[in-house]
């Protein structure tokens, strides 16, 4: 496992407590998980994604990946609609490992923008992980 | 919660930044940078190596070895040899458990014969007082000094294909050390267990090698006094230059064996009789369904009319459920049948059509020529039912169903029991 101090948090995204992402792109959000994530998750084998069109609470469930070591769930950073999937997944489950932030799984159209800024800043999720 | 432990390859395991956790009460490596994946691969298509020194180390001298081991031991040492059933002999090697009168699961096991009246136990981790303990407790009259060595030796294990290239450079008289070295035979002694044949690696360090491990794949396990362990594995490391080889971390070690079909002890096998289970090889099973000689737990196993059954499964897909006390198994009209005991994920393989398909599977054996496989969920399930190869049922962990098939084997074209020979 790296020092947090090997590890990316690029201060473009948003974070959750639960380690995913979020990046405002225009009209709609793109959501993955933190370099912290994949490291602790290790080799991702299998990333379960919802279907476009679903509906989704802040908070909820939207999907998991799968890594060797275990099954961990992805919830939503903000409520919306699903509008496009990660499709390059279903083949390469690993781009997440290889570039965490460079590899969105969902993007949504998001029901309130500004719940993007109830997120973390990089600075408040390293914080965070610093414990 | 007792002490965490440490192996002799502690600092080295951090310094290559793995993953660590704790298993058997020693904090072990799960992965290290190159991933679980990477590592799982490489024991198929190249080698691995893995620090095994946390598992113990029992050494049994004296006349009364044998006996006491006829008696607490699973498999009958005086027919366990080959298809011919012949007595075990000094540089052999079988595997079996220990169980209580009961019938249930103490430890598994290889036990080696170093020489005529001695013998060498491997058990699992944390295990070494304690089977060391109940041996000396069933030693009666028997003449024999039961010792625990856990705590002297270095293990570490070499897996894969290429493992006798890499061996082959950094023993001194390969030739003569890998001549004759069947599946399950060792060759060599170390620290207190010092006997005539001795192997030695170029520098003159004295090592045991035996033609076992816990992957499915051709490979040595090695023992060597504690104090040499970091040279041995750096021997090795360097010898594995352009070989392919990587160190391997627990992940994969589980993940490898859930595709063989192997059990880890206190999980897959435990305080439950050990038998309906896949690994009957374990006992000395003869025509008429008895026992070819009487053993702790026998008449507890003849007289077992529990019904469950443990068997192993692959799914579909890599997806698999998280084990633990909260899972079940149902069948396909949602009754629950039993409970999950491992779940782990096969990166080598994957379905084509009706066959399940490994990396190493010859491509007139139906491996396409683009193979890119997913994984496939793979483990055991402990159920109340005689399920036959081929029945379908769901495994749960009260988030997730996950459809898997009953399997009599998983990964296909594994190389452990390949000629030595041909891997030169």
């Amino acid at each position: 496992m790296k020092e947090l101090s090997e590890l990316d948090f690029p201060e473009t995204v948003h974070y959750t407590e639960d380690h995913e992402w979020a990046a405002l792109d225009g009209e709609t959000v793109r959501i993955g998980v933190s370099d912290y994530a994949q490291d602790q998750l290790g080799d991702i084998v299998y990333v379960e994604m919802p279907d476009i069109g679903d509906m989704f609470e802040k908070g909820d469930e939207f999907g998991t990946l799968e890594s060797v070591k275990a099954v961990s769930e992805l919830f939503m950073p903000m409520g919306g609609e699903i509008v496009a999937v990660n499709d390059a997944l279903v083949d390469n489950p690993d781009l997440i490992n290889q570039d965490p932030y460079g590899t969105w799984i969902i993007e949504i159209r998001a029901t309130d923008n500004s719940e993007f800024d109830d997120l973390m800043n990089a600075e408040d999720y390293i914080e965070m992980l610093r414990g | 919660m007792d002490e965490l432990r440490t192996t002799k390859l502690h600092a080295w395991h951090l310094q290559q930044g793995a993953n660590m956790a704790r298993f058997g009460g020693y904090d072990m490596p799960l992965w290290y940078p190159a991933g679980v994946k990477a590592e799982h691969l490489a024991v198929i298509e190249a080698a691995g190596i893995f620090d095994t020194s946390h598992m113990a180390v029992i050494g049994l001298q004296g006349e009364g070895a044998r006996d006491l081991l006829q008696y607490c031991f699973s498999k009958d040492l005086q027919r366990c040899l080959g298809s011919g059933k012949i007595p075990l002999v000094a540089g052999r090697c079988v595997y079996g458990v220990f169980l209580a009168d009961d019938g249930t699961v103490i430890d598994d096991a290889i036990v080696f014969q170093l020489a005529a009246d001695a013998y060498m136990v491997v058990v699992n981790a944390g295990m070494g007082g304690i089977v060391a303990a109940h041996l000396e407790g069933q030693r009666g009259e028997r003449s024999v000094a039961v010792s625990d060595y856990s705590d002297l030796v270095g293990k570490m294990d070499i897996q894969g294909p290429q493992a006798a290239r890499i061996m082959r450079k950094i023993l001194k008289e390969p030739d003569e050390v890998f001549a004759g070295m069947v599946y399950f035979s060792c060759k060599g002694g170390f620290a207190e267990l010092q006997y005539p044949g001795s192997v030695q690696l170029l520098d003159g360090t004295p090592l045991l090698i035996s033609r076992t491990g816990y992957t499915g794949e051709f490979g040595f396990e090695l023992f060597v006094a504690g104090e040499h362990l970091v040279h041995l594995w750096q021997a090795v490391l360097a010898a594995g230059d352009g070989f392919g080889l990587l160190s391997c971390g627990l992940a994969a070690r589980d993940s490898l064996r859930a595709g063989a079909v192997l059990p880890l002890s206190h999980q897959d096998i435990g305080p439950w009789k050990f038998t309906h289970n896949p690994w009957q090889f374990a006992l000395p099973w003869q025509e008429g369904g008895t026992f070819s000689k009487d053993f702790l737990g026998a008449s507890a196993l003849l007289a077992d009319s529990s019904a469950e059954y443990t068997r192993a499964f692959a799914g579909f897909d890599p997806r698999k459920i998280t084990t633990g006390k909260d899972t079940f198994v149902t069948d396909l009209r949602g009754d629950t049948i039993g409970q999950v005991l491992t779940c782990a994920t096969d990166m080598a393989i994957d379905r084509v059509g009706e066959k399940i398909i490994s990396v190493a599977t010859p491509a007139v054996e139906g491996r396409p020529e683009e193979f890119k496989p997913r994984g496939l969920c793979c483990g055991f399930v402990k159920v109340r039912s005689p399920l036959a190869a081929g029945e379908i049922l769901l495994i749960a962990d009260g988030r997730r169903k996950i459809k898997v098939e009953i399997r009599e084997d998983i990964r296909p074209h594994r190389s452990a029991r390949r000629p030595l020979t041909a891997m030169l």
